[in-house]
């Protein structure tokens, strides 16, 4: 096993398992500072944003609409808005993809 | 039913005869069941139902962004968490460094903070190593399932190990499953190429809870393509979900005042 692979599935457990688990083993009651909890609440949102956004728009660093990816990924919104499922979105985006291949 | 002592198997040969392991075994299993643990793994069936699929899925993109399946398997039992082991092999696949996956595992992981604290009022009488086990299984769907069992899951830690062991066996079995059979599952074709977009699309989506989330990916799908195209390297990441989680906080303040 690749030593730096090693090196990122522990560190990814590490900080993964002690807000897991701090919590739970020393406080019984932890008042959790009102605005790290906001920006905590926004974070997920934010990254997820910052992996799927640009997938669309750039090539490389050139700004350039990705039609394929982009017309994909119209439905798939639509599709995790009403039936929030992660599988049925895979299967619907890579088979509208798919047959945008022929299209476009 | 009380536990029995164990009987002394060095001494005793006939181990089907009253006092023997079988018996053991039964006593014991029947004592989980009292405690909760089948009811646990009952409660976890759902959770399967929603992972094995999710997990197979991440074994198959996991090989393709280069892991070998005992990578893949270790990581999802010793990381656990779903949208950050996505975000990983993404983030692998694009050459970003360690440190900057890890720090983003970290940030998205902080919530559990308020899971876990939240479990610690309900669970005082047990021992810490249990305690270990329990937390390092907890997950979103583990705890949206317990606390709805909550008054009576206090101090009961076998249904939460009941429901924990058995939604991470589905995970980490599902993407084992997914990578050893990646191979069927190559090329271009079908597809595939937008399989980690959708997922992610869909990983999103499930997080806009209401009109603040909404706003917050409007900047962000913004500055993340800004960002992109103005820094090299792969820091738009890290930087547009900083950038934009900071700008949701200052937002919230304005919205609190308005509202």
């Amino acid at each position: 096993m690749r030593e730096s692979m090693l090196v990122l599935i522990l560190g990814m457990g590490l900080v993964t398992f002690l807000p897991r688990f701090i919590p739970m083993a020393f406080l019984s009651r932890w008042i959790f500072p009102e605005k790290l909890k906001v920006g905590l609440n926004y974070f997920p949102v934010a990254i997820l944003s910052a992996i799927v956004f640009p997938t669309f728009f750039t090539d490389g660093s050139q700004v350039e609409i990705q039609s394929q990816y982009l017309l994909a990924a119209l439905p798939v919104f639509f599709f995790a808005w009403r039936v929030k499922s992660l599988w049925g979105s895979v299967l619907l985006g890579m088979a509208v993809y798919w047959l945008l291949g022929f299209i476009l | 039913m009380e536990i029995p002592p164990l009987p002394p198997l060095l001494k005793s040969v006939r181990l089907e005869t009253e006092g023997g392991w079988g018996d053991y075994v039964v006593a014991l299993v029947k004592s989980m069941n009292k405690n909760g643990f089948k009811d646990g793994v009952k409660g976890a069936l759902p959770i399967v139902l929603g992972y094995l699929p999710v997990g197979i899925t991440f074994g198959i993109l996991a090989r393709k962004a280069g892991l070998t399946s005992f990578e893949v398997g270790l990581m999802s039992l010793l990381v656990y968490a779903g949208a950050s082991q996505f975000l990983a092999i993404e983030m692998i696949s694009k050459g970003i460094p360690n440190f900057s996956i890890i720090l983003a595992t970290f940030f998205i992981n902080l919530r559990h903070i308020l899971m876990s604290s939240n479990f610690s009022v309900y669970l005082q009488n047990v021992r810490i190593p249990t305690l270990g086990l329990l937390s390092a299984q907890m997950t979103d769907e583990s705890y949206a399932v317990a606390i709805s069992k909550l008054p009576w899951m206090k101090n009961r830690p076998h249904y939460l190990l009941g429901l924990q062991i058995i939604s991470q066996l589905a995970w980490v079995g599902g993407s084992v499953v997914g990578a050893l059979f990646s191979s069927l599952a190559t090329g271009t074709g079908w597809g595939l190429p937008f399989a980690l977009p959708a997922l992610f699309i869909c990983l999103l989506v499930l997080q806009i809870k209401n009109a603040h989330h909404f706003w917050v990916m409007v900047i962000a799908g913004i500055s993340s393509v800004f960002f992109k195209w103005a820094l090299t390297g792969n820091w738009y990441i890290l930087l547009t979900a900083l950038f934009a989680s900071g700008m949701g906080m200052m937002l919230e303040r304005v919205w609190r005042k308005n509202s």
